[in-house]
């Protein structure tokens, strides 16, 4: 017998993955602090070590609340302004 | 080849029987429903569900992380799923509209690590219609109707929005109000009238939804006054634990028995007095606030404060909604928010 699959359709495309940058050197950093205890720290930290070892560049931090999305500037600032973001870290 | 999308799923499952434990372990081995058993949807018990509903494929909302698609016909899915009778439907229509308003933010409600969920509240008609609890031990057990609609609600949420443990629900520790949570405004015993009234909805019958923690228990036996009740209530209030205190929008249910209610309201007491008083005495000391937290979402006039003086566990008194629920006995309940999320109030109307 057949029973409903219980979680109907999907109603916006699944995100993809964009595509692995080939180098970072050259490359514009910008961290997305989510003002989680020591997000900023922990970001800033990988910047730096990403920009020592691979030659890139730590361009923007932008911040935005933790529980809600960034507002649209800010991602139209990060999407103009770097070719990397950081971002996400949780508790 | 190109992948399988979600959106390929076949709408239909095949099982082989309607029985609890065949459908039980057919979903679990999908990943799919709350661990307990549950009842086939059926083509036919979902048409029975539905009943005459128009539009059954229309999109109510959908629903994040997974933006899946709540139809009525979805929803009636998972109604039948947790036990839910017809007459329930209507109201988990208008629950799923209640949960995709912005101001509610679902999107950080299921995704959190804090262990918040949805308390759906039914008010008027509705709660007589559908045989909702709104006396003794409303918040369950023992009543077909909060039971099944509160499971179903986190149904909707599990299998539509996706807020599965793990990939779509981090909360660290989970929760017993994340299996169902639900229960009917106590309205005959509120010497204050409806809640839903006194918050704009001029309908027969309506819902609210708060994302909160599960109840925080106020016991008080002995007071003949409002303000010793109500002190009782404002140091359940005050938890440096609960995310109303980092967070100053948060709102706080106050879910008053029917005695506590009577007393204050026999005392001359509004409800707005009610969350007035409680705004005043459910405070802290600005310094061990800051000594608590590294960041505070506080409000700009908040963040003015200097260390000795003292600040409320919110940031205005339309943040403490008082309602009556439970039956006899001196037993009241504090809800406290998950901070970043506004409580919906809205009537169940022709459209639900």
């Amino acid at each position: 017998m057949k029973i409903y699959n219980p979680q109907g359709r999907v109603g916006h495309p699944p995100a993809t993955q964009a595509e692995a940058l080939p180098s970072l050197a050259g490359k514009r950093i910008g961290i997305l602090d989510n003002r989680k205890p020591n997000a900023g720290l922990l970001m800033g930290r990988i910047a730096e070590r990403l920009a020592a070892d691979h030659g890139a560049i730590v361009s923007i931090v932008e911040s935005k609340n933790a529980a809600i999305s960034a507002p649209d500037e800010v991602l139209g600032k990060l999407t103009k302004e770097v070719e990397l973001v950081l971002t996400g870290s949780a508790d | 080849m190109e992948a399988t999308t979600e959106s390929d799923l076949p709408e239909m499952v095949d099982v082989a029987s309607d029985d609890p434990e065949v459908v039980l372990a057919a979903y679990a081995e999908r990943g799919w429903g709350d661990g307990l058993p549950l009842v086939a949807p059926t083509e036919e018990r979902v048409a029975a569900m539905l009943g005459d509903t128009a539009n059954p494929d229309e999109v109510i909302a959908t629903l994040p992380p997974r933006f899946g698609e709540a139809t009525r016909r979805m929803i009636a899915v998972n109604a039948v799923l947790a036990g839910c009778r017809p007459a329930h439907l209507p109201v988990l229509v208008a629950a799923v509209r209640a949960l995709d308003k912005p101001e509610l933010n679902l999107r950080g409600v299921n995704a959190t690590t804090h262990p918040v969920a949805p308390l759906l509240i039914v008010h008027g008609q509705a709660a007589v219609d559908g045989e909702y609890n709104a006396g003794i031990g409303a918040f369950g057990p023992g009543n077909r109707a909060n039971a099944a609609t509160g499971r179903a609600l986190r149904l909707i949420l599990l299998h539509i929005a996706g807020a599965v443990p793990g990939p779509g629900d981090v909360s660290t520790q989970g929760g017993p109000a994340k299996y169902s949570y639900c229960v009917a405004e106590n309205v005959e015993e509120s010497p204050w009238g409806s809640y839903a009234t006194d918050a704009g909805i001029d309908a027969a019958s309506a819902i609210t939804i708060h994302c909160g923690e599960a109840p925080h228990n106020v016991h008080d036996m002995e007071s003949s006054d409002p303000a010793s009740v109500l002190d009782k209530v404002a140091s359940a209030m005050v938890s440096w634990g609960s995310n109303n205190a980092p967070i100053s929008q948060g709102e706080f249910f106050v879910a008053l028995c029917p005695e506590h209610a009577s007393l204050c309201a026999d005392h001359g007491w509004s409800r707005a007095d009610v969350a007035s008083y409680l705004f005043n005495k459910a405070t802290v000391r600005v310094g061990d606030a800051r000594q608590a937290f590294n960041l505070l979402a506080w409000a700009p006039w908040q963040i003015a404060l200097g260390d000795d003086d003292i600040v409320s566990m919110t940031e205005h008194p339309n943040n403490i909604k008082v309602f009556v629920v439970g039956g006899a006995g001196k037993h009241s309940s504090v809800i406290p928010s998950w901070g970043m999320t506004k409580s919906v109030t809205l009537a169940i109307g022709e459209d639900s």
